[in-house]
This record gives structure tokens, C-alpha cells and sequence, in this order.
């Protein structure tokens, strides 16, 4: 469950990026965040991952006030939330195995632990057969399948995937969006944070709209309608 | 906990190889700060062992007639030895000279011929006063030559304290010099390791992103950095030892030559105080460079 509460955010004096959001989301839902650039999406995702702190009002993640979370506690909430981005994020100098893998090497995990989880999200993904290739060496959607794999690792509770499709062609976008449902389908709430019109339109799943840093449309099954 | 330290040992190693040259510059200063103290200290300890050749020779002779009673002498030698700035007061008889002054001119027979063909002995009695603080010498010297005592032949007041007041003011003056200089080093040194750790924090800045997305602890992220500054400063101590002690092994000869009269060597004092001046060294280059990777840290890796 995540809740935001009268939420703002400013970068600037006089500007809020975030005005009063106010959002219920259900454990196990799948939501779409849509807006045009600059609308406060992405400000969005970075307080929910705790990257920057709201400057009035609540984000509870379950029974986790993140407001006021501290530095120390950081690490544990986003190891609750896989993230996923544009540009994908891999190392290039690690095959996607490693990739997957160093993201439980750096929390300490035991190889064992390591081996058994990244060889069963990566049959999750459909990355078993390029497992020890490079990044440069697949398309843009292996590796946004590695990234996603990554995320979840963790088997983090929440799934937030910040313009996944952005760098893809519609045939890599719309295995990754079946990858993204998948998941869903497993219990994971999935925030997709896009202005990919179509993409939402097909998902018919429910839509929030965010303008000017406020929230203008919260609809069940909605569409794309900015 | 121990799978956590290897990690972290291997992603430091990462750091130091993957910025080779930037490695080999900061150590080469660290290296260069060592070499300053190191001097100094070498400086220190052997205008320490000037001092206190020459402090060993800071005493006053009183000569005594040579027809002075023995009871005239013990009485004297109370007198001087109730004084407060004395520490002890040796008395030297006629037949102690002589045998002492056979014993130091052994070697010499013209001399030891020219005391035979004299056929008595020429050399008169003595009382050495030592005193208990050689800074308080001046005062002592007026004191005792205000003595009235008809026994007193000469006084022999060679007046060393300012010899040592010389070699004091060297000595200050070059630690001073090299206080300035270290402080130079550390500053430089600190800069040095900031800057060092802020290259390798810009190399890794994908790595540390993906760290702190994926949740790599705080501690996970800042300590191979951390690691890397305490190997800097272990393998610039490590340097530091092997180029110093082939130095002390030529410095040694002369310094043989120049204390002659002296036991003086500068090796064995490095060597018996091995642990306590190289691992104080190790303890003061790794908090520097501990210190200034933390703030590099804090300002660049944002952890």
C-alpha cells in the first residue's frame, strides 16, 4: 500500500513541482502515472525511493512513514522498491549475470543465495541463453529486461519503472510491458511511470494524471486523456 | 560479515587499479611528507644526543693547593655539597690524579717519561661539583666563587652553557622549519588524498548510483574508499622504510666521524623504536587520508 498525503515538493522558491498530492494506491495494483515532461512524475518517483524528502505532508509505504526516514534507513526501503529506468542503467563493463548479481553482491548476500536468485529471475525476464553476454551486446529491450530483473532481485513488494519504454522500438515496448503485467500478476504493485499514450490506453488499467504538480485525474481503467 | 569484507577489499583494489596514476601521485606525496618528518626526526634525535654529550661536560673543577689538609677538603666538600643548586661534588686526590692522568696518557711515553724524570707528583687535588640542572650552572659558578676557603688553588670555570644554548636554539630553529614543512606536507598530503578519492568516487559514479538504487548499505558504498586511503597510506610507509633505512646506512659513517667520542647510532635507534615511529606514522597518514577521503565522500558520493 503506498499513501501520499498533501505531499509537496519545491526546488525553487515560488515553484512547486509538487502541490498537494493526495494518492491511495492498493498492495497489488497497476497504476499508470502519466503527464508531459516537467509535470512532477519523475519528482514523484525520487520521494517514493526516498532520494528526496517532501517538503510538507506524508508518504507511507505499508505501515512505513518515509517522511522523516533517515539516512541509515534508506537502503532498506529500496531494497522494498525495484526501480527501473529510461537508460536502463546497466554497468557496461559487467556481463548482464553480473549486473543482476551485483546488485545482491553490494547488499552482502552469500553466492549460493546469489547463484539461486539471479538464475530464477533471469528465466523470469527470458535472459537465461544471454546471461553472460555484455550490454552492448543485446538489444535495447534485453536490456531493459536485465535492468528489470535486477529490481527484482530483492523481491521488493513495490515495482517502480520510471519511462521503461522510452528507449524502445513498440515491439521491445510491448514485451516489456507484458514482462511488467507478469509481475503484477505475481502481487507486485507496478507504478509505470510513462507518457506513452498508447501503451496506457492498451493497458486499460488504472490511470493518474499529473499536471502542473497536481493531481487533475484519478480514473480506474482510464485512458490517456491529457 | 567476512563475504562483506572481501567485497569491499576487491571493489578498493578495483579503485586503486583502475587509477593507477592518480595512485602513484598521491602516494609519492604521502611519501614525500614521510621523508620530511622522517628527517626531522633523524635531526632531533641526534641534536638530542649533541645535548646531552655536551650537558655531560658541564661541571666545575676547584683546584686545590696541594699541601691541603685532608680534614680542610672533607670540610669543603660538605660546605659545597650543602648547597642547593648541587647535585654531587667528586673529590679527586693527588695520588687519583696522578693514576688518572697515567691511565689517559698510556699511550704517550714522552709524557709518562718527562712525570717520571720530575720524580714527584705535580698534579694537585680536585673537587667536581656537578650540578643538578645545567641551566642552573651560572648561578652556581658565582655562588661557589664567593667561597672563602685559603685551600682553593684555582677554579676551572670552562663555561659550557653556552655551547648548549647554541645547539638549543639550532635545534628549535630546525624544528621549527620543519614543524612548517610537515604542516605544508599534511596540507598538501589532505588536498592530495581529497582529490585522489574524488577521481575514483567520478570513476565509479555509475557503480555508486546502481549501489545506492539497488541498496547497498551506506557503509557498503563509502568503505572501499575508505580501504583505498588506508592502503595508500600503508604502502607509502612501507616506501618510506625501505628507501630510509639505506639512507641512515650511509649517514652512519660520518655521523661515527662527528660523534667520535660518542656511542651514536642513528640505525639501531630507528630499528629499536621500529614499531612505535613507522606505526605512529601509518596511524597519522591514515587518519589524513581517512579524513580527507570522508569529505570527498560526503560531498561527491552523496551517501
Amino acid at each position: 500500500m503506498i499513501k501520499l498525503v498533501n505531499v509537496s515538493k519545491s526546488y525553487l522558491k515560488n515553484f512547486k513541482i509538487l502541490s498537494g498530492i493526495n494518492l491511495y494506491i492498493e498492495a497489488g495494483e497497476f497504476v499508470s502515472l502519466v503527464g508531459q515532461s516537467g509535470s512532477g512524475k519523475t519528482s514523484l518517483v525520487k520521494l517514493l525511493i526516498g532520494e528526496e524528502k517532501v517538503d510538507d505532508g506524508r508518504v507511507i509505504i505499508g505501515d512505513w512513514d518515509i517522511t522523516k526516514i533517515s539516512r541509515r534507513e534508506i537502503p532498506y526501503l529500496r531494497r522494498q522498491i525495484g526501480v527501473i529506468f529510461q537508460d536502463f542503467k546497466l554497468l557496461p563493463q559487467k556481463t548482464l549475470w553480473e549486473n543482476v548479481a551485483f546488485a545482491l553482491e553490494v547488499c552482502g548476500q552469500p553466492q549460493s543465495k546469489i547463484d539461486k536468485v539471479v538464475l530464477s529471475v533471469m528465466r523470469l525476464v527470458g535472459l537465461e541463453d544471454k546471461k553472460n553476454r555484455y550490454p552492448h551486446e543485446v538489444s535495447g529491450g534485453e536490456q531493459q529486461r536485465a535492468a528489470i530483473a535486477r529490481a527484482l532481485v530483492h523481491q521488493p513488494k513495490i515495482l517502480l519503472a520510471d519511462e521503461p519504454t522510452g528507449n524502445l522500438d513498440s515491439i521491445n515496448a510491448n514485451e516489456i510491458i507484458d514482462l511488467l503485467l507478469r509481475i503484477n500478476n505475481f502481487g507486485t504493485t507496478v507504478i509505470l511511470v510513462t507518457h506513452n499514450r498508447e501503451i496506457v490506453n492498451q493497458l486499460k488499467r488504472r490511470v493518474i494524471a499529473i499536471e502542473k504538480g497536481c493531481v487533475v485525474s484519478d480514473k480506474e481503467k482510464g485512458k490517456y486523456l491529457l | 560479515m567476512f563475504l562483506s569484507l572481501m567485497r569491499i577489499i576487491k571493489f578498493s583494489l578495483q579503485d586503486i587499479s583502475r587509477n593507477i596514476w592518480l595512485t602513484i601521485a598521491t602516494i609519492t606525496i604521502l611519501v614525500l611528507a614521510l621523508l620530511s618528518v622522517n628527517t626531522l626526526l633523524t635531526v632531533e634525535v641526534l641534536s638530542r644526543h649533541a645535548i646531552d654529550a655536551v650537558k655531560e661536560k658541564i661541571d666545575i673543577s676547584l683546584y686545590l693547593k696541594v699541601d691541603a689538609s685532608e680534614e680542610q677538603i672533607t670540610s669543603l666538600k660538605t660546605q659545597i655539597s650543602q648547597m642547593s643548586k648541587v647535585k654531587q661534588v667528586l673529590y679527586t686526590s693527588k695520588a687519583d690524579a696522578l693514576r688518572y692522568f697515567r691511565e689517559k696518557n698510556k699511550d704517550n711515553p714522552e709524557v709518562l717519561t718527562a712525570l717520571r724524570e720530575l720524580g714527584r707528583n705535580p698534579l694537585s687535588p680536585s673537587l667536581v661539583i656537578a650540578p643538578n640542572n645545567v641551566e642552573e650552572a651560572p648561578q652556581l659558578i658565582n655562588e661557589i666563587k664567593q667561597i672563602d676557603s685559603n685551600i682553593i688553588e684555582s677554579r676551572d670555570f670552562a663555561d659550557n652553557t653556552v655551547i648548549l644554548e647554541k645547539i638549543n636554539d639550532i635545534t628549535k630553529k630546525i624544528s621549527e622549519v620543519g614543524l612548517f614543512i610537515i604542516m605544508i606536507f599534511v596540507f598538501t598530503s589532505m588536498l592530495v588524498a581529497y582529490n585522489s578519492i574524488k577521481v575514483a568516487i567520478y570513476t565509479h559514479r555509475r557503480e555508486i548510483e546502481i549501489m545506492r538504487l539497488v541498496g547497498a548499505s551506506n557503509s557498503f558504498i563509502y568503505l572501499p574508499f575508505v580501504l583505498s586511503a588506508i592502503i595508500y597510506a600503508l604502502v607509502s610507509v612501507v616506501i618510506i622504510v625501505i628507501i630510509f633505512y639505506p639512507f641512515l646506512g650511509i649517514l652512519q659513517p660520518y655521523l661515527e666521524v662527528f660523534f667520535m667520542d660518542y656511542n651514536i647510532n642513528i640505525i639501531n635507534y630507528f630499528l629499536d623504536n621500529f614499531w612505535i615511529i613507522f606505526g605512529l606514522q601509518f596511524l597519522s597518514v591514515s587518519i589524513i587520508s581517512v579524513l580527507s577521503s570522508w569529505l570527498a565522500i560526503r560531498r561527491y558520493a552523496k551517501v
